[in-house]
């Protein structure tokens, strides 16, 4: 039975009216924390301190600039590359009998200039022995690599196959290397994972490749950066909420314990950074330079501490999140500046090699129900049993 | 047409045609060519029918980008990644084969192979080819999505370079479509127009 939409219209418009009452409310919150930015701005050495000096319970960014700064981007190079890396992935099906997950990661190298170049390749990749479908303590304890956490392993996949092309890549031309998403894994924040699974996706794993970028970085122009499109983070509106807080130091614990509204800084609640900067920005400006002060960089990244602007596009504000290795050098981060906002005006408002990259590695629901027939095929002209769910065959054979 | 070169690899096929796929973005041979591909039992022969250029994935429509460009290669030079992701197809009649060192100018046996490649033919090859017309009747009764007469046109006129004489194969050719098409004066008369 498909979707019956009649049942949902009537839901639909008490959506879009609640939105609309929202919408005027909002846009109060919205000018007072512009208000707020320009009167922080005027003392950022204030706002640095009470930063510093704080405890609060908002995750907030870091500011390395002045917070109202709209820099517009520098001129391109004259020949440069951009090589971007996306993936998709196969998870685990426990209807399937075959244990196993694939990760297909899509590469686009795009040379810009007086020798333009394209190269769309993409890399799958079946995981299936025992080593490779499970993360393993030294005491022999296994978590099972499936779900979120092979998000988390495709992340690292596409940051190792990036930091791989980077390597075999002639040093002659400047090269900006980009990934889809963000630099932060989140997703081993949000979750209590055990530390031999930190330490393998994270230090042995993401941080090694970021830091042998780094390394690479040494002996030719490079710079890495990852791009967020439609970012739903609120660290800047948080710093802003910091800056309205009447309380010396901030310490949301000892005076807001338990209030969940009617605090000093709900003024500016509910808004999003991207709200912020659609209007402080004008299209190919870039904001001010922040430093993530999210617990997993702070306890893990070191050097590859991760800093972030927002970039005013034609049609959205996008997230780009840069190593602190590009942060600090003015001229990695004008590089950067200019080639996102080049990418996209190439590429109908996206980056266009993040978007080659994408259509390298997708994987549809087809190909999908071809890769499980493929197995199950090979199997059986292998002539090793095969069992499979009644579920996964019920789905396959739809009958009445 | 005065030498013999490699242009594409076919992609898909039957008794009666194939379609291949250009090694070069819109470098087919023009409309009505001879191409050949080879194969175990011989080589096959056909006569360009349709040239297509588009893009490789079915579901990626291709968007115009040049409104801010003076020319149409800043196109390609601007967005370098257009060349990895077009394509552009050629499809062939086929018109007959060669075994051995025997010509027939009727189906062969077997459709070309895929992945076979498809080369361009030699001005000797093709004024050897078409010293017969008798495969012009596999071209007169084809059905093809595009008006056929115009291929038959392109044909007999692209032939007409390889011979000594090409107005005396023209008028050759133009005998033979007149015993063909008799009792169909009307596409005779505009099918003789198209020789010129």
């Amino acid at each position: 039975m498909s979707l019956d939409l009649s049942k949902l219209v009537g839901q639909i418009i008490d959506l879009a009216a609640s939105l609309k009452s929202k919408e005027g409310e909002r846009k109060a919150k919205l000018e007072f924390a512009l208000k707020t930015v320009k009167s922080s701005a005027a003392d950022m050495n204030g706002l640095k301190q009470k930063v510093e000096a704080s405890k609060s319970t908002w995750l907030v960014a870091g500011p390395k600039e002045s917070i109202d700064l709209g820099q517009t981007a520098p001129g391109c190079p004259d020949d440069f590359i951009v090589l971007a890396s996306d993936g998709s992935h196969i998870d685990v099906d426990r209807h399937q009998s075959a244990h196993c997950f694939l990760i297909n990661i899509g590469i686009a190298q795009l040379q810009y200039g007086r020798g333009p170049d394209a190269q769309l390749l993409n890399f799958p990749s079946l995981y299936f022995k025992d080593g490779e479908v499970a993360i393993t303590s030294d005491d022999g304890r296994q978590l099972p690599i499936e779900g979120q956490l092979l998000g988390i392993k495709r992340s690292i996949e596409e940051c190792r196959w990036l930091t791989e092309r980077v390597n075999e890549l002639s040093a002659d031309l400047p090269l900006v290397a980009l990934l889809d998403g963000s630099l932060i894994l989140w997703r081993l924040a949000e979750q209590v994972y055990p530390d031999f699974v930190i330490r393998e996706l994270l230090i042995d794993g993401f941080l090694k490749y970021l830091t042998r970028l780094r390394e690479i970085s040494r002996r030719r122009p490079l710079v890495v950066a990852s791009y967020i499109s439609f970012p739903r983070s609120t660290e800047v509106v948080n710093l802003l909420r910091l800056a309205i807080c009447p309380h010396l130091p901030v310490d949301c614990d000892r005076y807001c314990s338990g209030k969940f509204e009617g605090r000093e800084c709900d003024v500016v609640g509910g808004l999003l950074d991207r709200d912020l900067f659609a209007r402080l920005l004008t299209p190919g400006q870039r904001s001010a330079l922040f430093s993530s002060r999210s617990s997993v960089v702070v306890k893990y990244y070191g050097a590859n501490e991760v800093n972030l602007f927002y970039i005013r596009l034609d049609g959205e504000v996008a997230r780009v999140e840069v190593p602190l290795w590009v942060a600090e050098n003015e001229k990695l981060v004008g590089l950067v500046h200019s080639t996102i906002w080049d990418q996209c005006r190439r590429g109908l408002g996206y980056p266009v090699a993040l978007s080659e990259a994408h259509e390298q590695a997708v994987v549809n629901v087809a190909d999908r129900e071809q890769f499980w027939r493929l197995v199950n095929q090979i199997l059986v002209e292998d002539g090793i049993f095969l069992e499979s769910s009644a579920k996964s065959e019920s789905k396959r054979a739809r009958w009445i | 047409m005065d030498k013999v070169s490699k242009i594409g690899e076919v992609i898909e096929a039957s008794s009666a045609e194939f379609t291949a796929q250009c090694y070069k973005l819109e470098q087919a041979p023009p409309l009505g060519s001879l191409v050949k591909t080879q194969d175990k039992l011989g080589d096959i022969y056909g006569v360009i029918y349709n040239v297509e250029t588009h893009s490789l994935e079915p579901g990626r429509r291709v968007v115009a980008r040049g409104e801010n460009l003076e020319a149409e290669e800043e196109i390609f030079k601007a967005n370098p990644q257009l060349s990895r992701l077009l394509t552009t197809d050629f499809r062939v009649l086929v018109v007959g084969h060669v075994e051995g060192k025997s010509w027939h100018h009727y189906l062969p046996p077997k459709p070309a192979s895929i992945h076979s490649f498809v080369y361009t033919c030699q001005l000797e090859e093709v004024r050897a080819f078409t010293r017969s017309l008798d495969f012009l009747s596999l071209i007169v009764n084809a059905r093809i999505p595009v008006p056929v007469d115009e291929v038959i046109g392109a044909c007999l006129r692209y032939a007409s370079q390889a011979h000594q004489d090409p107005n005396a194969f023209l008028v050759k050719a133009g005998k033979e479509l007149a015993f063909m098409l008799s009792t169909d004066v009307q596409r005779l008369n505009s099918l003789l127009k198209r020789l010129k």
